[in-house]
This record gives structure tokens, sequence and C-alpha cells, in this order.
């Protein structure tokens, strides 16, 4: 009699852990059903150009993959703070460094007197630096108030909202492209990196192929 | 026979709950750097209240506050659209908090981190109402700065 009782609770038992196990189950289904529904009313502005972007730079690490690296680099043909046309072409046998930046972005104005001082230092190897500003709504003063604080003389461009997207959509800030004497991006950088770092990039690209002095500014 | 009963149910009861775990985790990296939490607000019909809108900047991220200590950065900003029976008044932001950069100690930013509740006051005709609105912020983390985003909100009025 006793083995009875003592089997009939631990049947219930069970039964009831079973019971709570597919209630806690279908609740949390439910929830997260909810939740869905939910991100259907907050999913962002641009999600489709998000998306796009997102598949261009790699998808889920949100643009950070060095997706150029090996690449030609794209083409572009922008316009200076001073008004000038310049493209990449100008520099074609040259090592160059493209940096994206902005005047909202705190990490990128630390690295420009770096790349100014670089720039210095590796001019006789025909080193040259671009900045990249992606900050359309900033106005060509306040741009180059920026760039005149950071005390930087290389070129400064106005993006174009094309030359983003041709570098694989730039979901973070700064930016940089290391660009051999062949025109291929040797190296690509997200975030500010050290300064050390920086020129053993450089370094990586004054070295490449046959020394070529002539052409750009 | 008695321990045999107990350890099978011990293991359906572990299964059960390791399901549970693998349905709240995570499954994708976010692409925005501020959520908002949704709730349905009830307020006392023609009567003046205060709605509260929550948000949560993501863990290791900072936004700049409404107000920025520089013009150069983009403030967080919320703006709601018209809506038929809902009077909003101008909207309160909360203070931000003192913030610099690892590489950059002199220069102090304000700015949100983890929670913050942005709070509008309104006048709300009785019965249900929705207003749609949108927070745009701009994000940074202690090495990098991420393009202005747009946040889409919708706030679910009920006045009685």
């Amino acid at each position: 009699m006793r083995r009875v009782v003592v089997l009939g609770v631990m049947v219930a038992g069970i039964a009831l852990l079973l019971w709570a196990g597919w209630h806690n189950l279908r609740e949390r289904k439910l929830a997260m059903q909810r939740a869905r529904e939910s991100q259907v009313v907050l999913i962002p502005e641009k999600q489709g150009q998000a998306a796009e972007r997102g598949a261009q730079s790699g998808g889920e690490d949100g643009g950070l993959a060095p997706v150029m690296r090996g690449k030609q680099a794209p083409a572009f043909a922008l316009t200076s703070l001073d008004g000038k046309k310049v493209s990449l072409a100008d520099y074609k046998g040259r090592p160059v460094l493209v940096n994206f930046w902005a005047t909202w972005c705190g990490p990128c104005k630390i690295e420009m007197p770096w790349f100014e001082e670089f720039r210095k230092q590796y001019a006789a190897q025909g080193f040259e630096v671009l900045g990249l500003t992606d900050d359309a709504d900033a106005g060509k003063d306040a741009i180059a108030k920026v760039a005149q604080k950071a005390g930087v003389t290389y070129p400064i461009l106005l993006t174009d909202g094309k030359v983003q997207d041709s570098y694989g959509g730039l979901d973070v800030l700064p930016m940089s492209f290391y660009v051999d004497r062949n025109g291929v991006i040797v190296e690509q950088t997200a975030g500010l990196g050290s300064k050390d770092q920086i020129e053993a990039n450089i370094k990586k690209i004054v070295a490449s192929g046959a020394v070529a002095q002539t052409g750009g500014q | 026979m008695r321990g045999g009963w107990v350890a099978v149910g011990l293991m359906v009861g572990s299964s059960l709950v390791s399901q549970q775990g693998n349905l709240s985790a995570p499954t994708a990296k976010p692409k925005q750097y501020v959520s908002y939490a949704a709730e349905e607000q009830v307020v006392k019909a023609g009567k003046k209240s205060v709605v509260e809108l929550r948000f949560r900047v993501t863990e290791g991220f900072h936004v700049n506050s409404h107000t920025p200590k520089s013009e150069l950065l983009i403030p967080t900003n919320l703006t709601l659209q018209p809506a038929g029976g809902v009077k909003a008044d101008a909207v309160q932001y909360p203070a931000g908090t003192e913030y610099s950069f690892s590489f950059e100690p002199g220069e102090k930013l304000d700015v949100y981190t983890g929670a913050f509740t942005v709070k509008v006051p309104v006048v709300v005709d009785a019965g249900s109402h929705t207003v749609d609105g949108v927070l745009r912020y701009q994000a940074c983390d202690n090495a990098a700065c991420y393009p202005p985003k747009s946040l889409p909100v919708q706030v679910v009025l009920t006045a009685k």
C-alpha cells in the first residue's frame, strides 16, 4: 500500500513538473512573440539602407570587418575645402592614407595630428593623406575650423554620399584605408588605433612597389 | 526503482529549463545603440499629465545628452508628431553625466549612458491615442563613433 502511495506521489510530481515546464515554455514563447511584434514598431528608420550597408560591410559585425583589404581602392573625385577637384587617381603610384572622419567624432580628432606628423615624416617617400569628411550637415566653415585646430594641412575632401558606399559603407568612424603604390588597400582600420599601429600601417604602404614621386599636389 | 523515477523527473525538468534559456538568448547584434521600452501610458482625461518615455543606451556606449558641451556634437533629440486629441508641451530631457575619452581627459562631454527617461507634459482627450515620434542620437564607445541614428518611437496613450 505504502509503495503505491509513494509511486502515486512521484507520478503526480512528475506530471506537475511537466505541466509547469510546458506552461512556462508557452509563456516564454508568447512573450517572445510579443517582443518580436514590438520590434516591428521599433525598426530603424532607414533599415533598408542599413541592411544594404551591413551586407556590403560584412553584416553582423556592424561594418568593422576589413572587407576592403586586398581590393583595389575605389576611385573618387571630390571637392576639397578650398574648392579644388581632387581625385585618388591624382596620387597614382604613391602610398595614400584615405581617412574618413567627422566633426562630431572625438576619436577622429585625436589621430589627425598624428597623420599630419607622419605625412611630413614620410613625405620623401611620396606618402600622402586624404581626409574625407563624412559630415554633410556640418558646413565647410565648421569642418575647416576643426581641421585647423588639429593642425591639418593635408587635403580635406567633402564626401558626396557615394564614396562612403564604394568603400564598403561606414558604420563607424574613424575609418582608414591604407592604399599602396599599386592602388591596393593593404590595411583597413576602424576606430582609434595606437600611434605605433598607424605608423606600422603607413610603413607597409610606403615600402610597397617602386618609388614614384610624381603626381598629386 | 525510486531513484530511477526521481532521475527521470530531474532530466525532464532540466531539459525544459535549458529550452527556456535558449529562448531568451540574444540572436543578433543590434544596429541601434539605444532601445525604447514601449509601454502603454494611462493618464487622466483632460488633465495635465506627464508621459515618461524610457530609453536605454547599450552597455559600453554613450550618446550625447540634449545639451552637449560643443556645438559640433549632435544632441539627443525627441520629436513627436501631432496627434488628434493629444496636446503635447515641450519635451523635458534629463541632465547628462560628465564623460571624457581616456585619450582626451581634458575634454568633458555631457552624455547619457544606461537608462534615461524623457518626459512629455500632455493633456489628452478621453480614449485611446497613438503618438509617433523619433529619437535622434549619436553614439560613441571608448574608441569610435557611429553615424547619427533615428529611433522610431510609438507612445500608446489611454485617457480615462
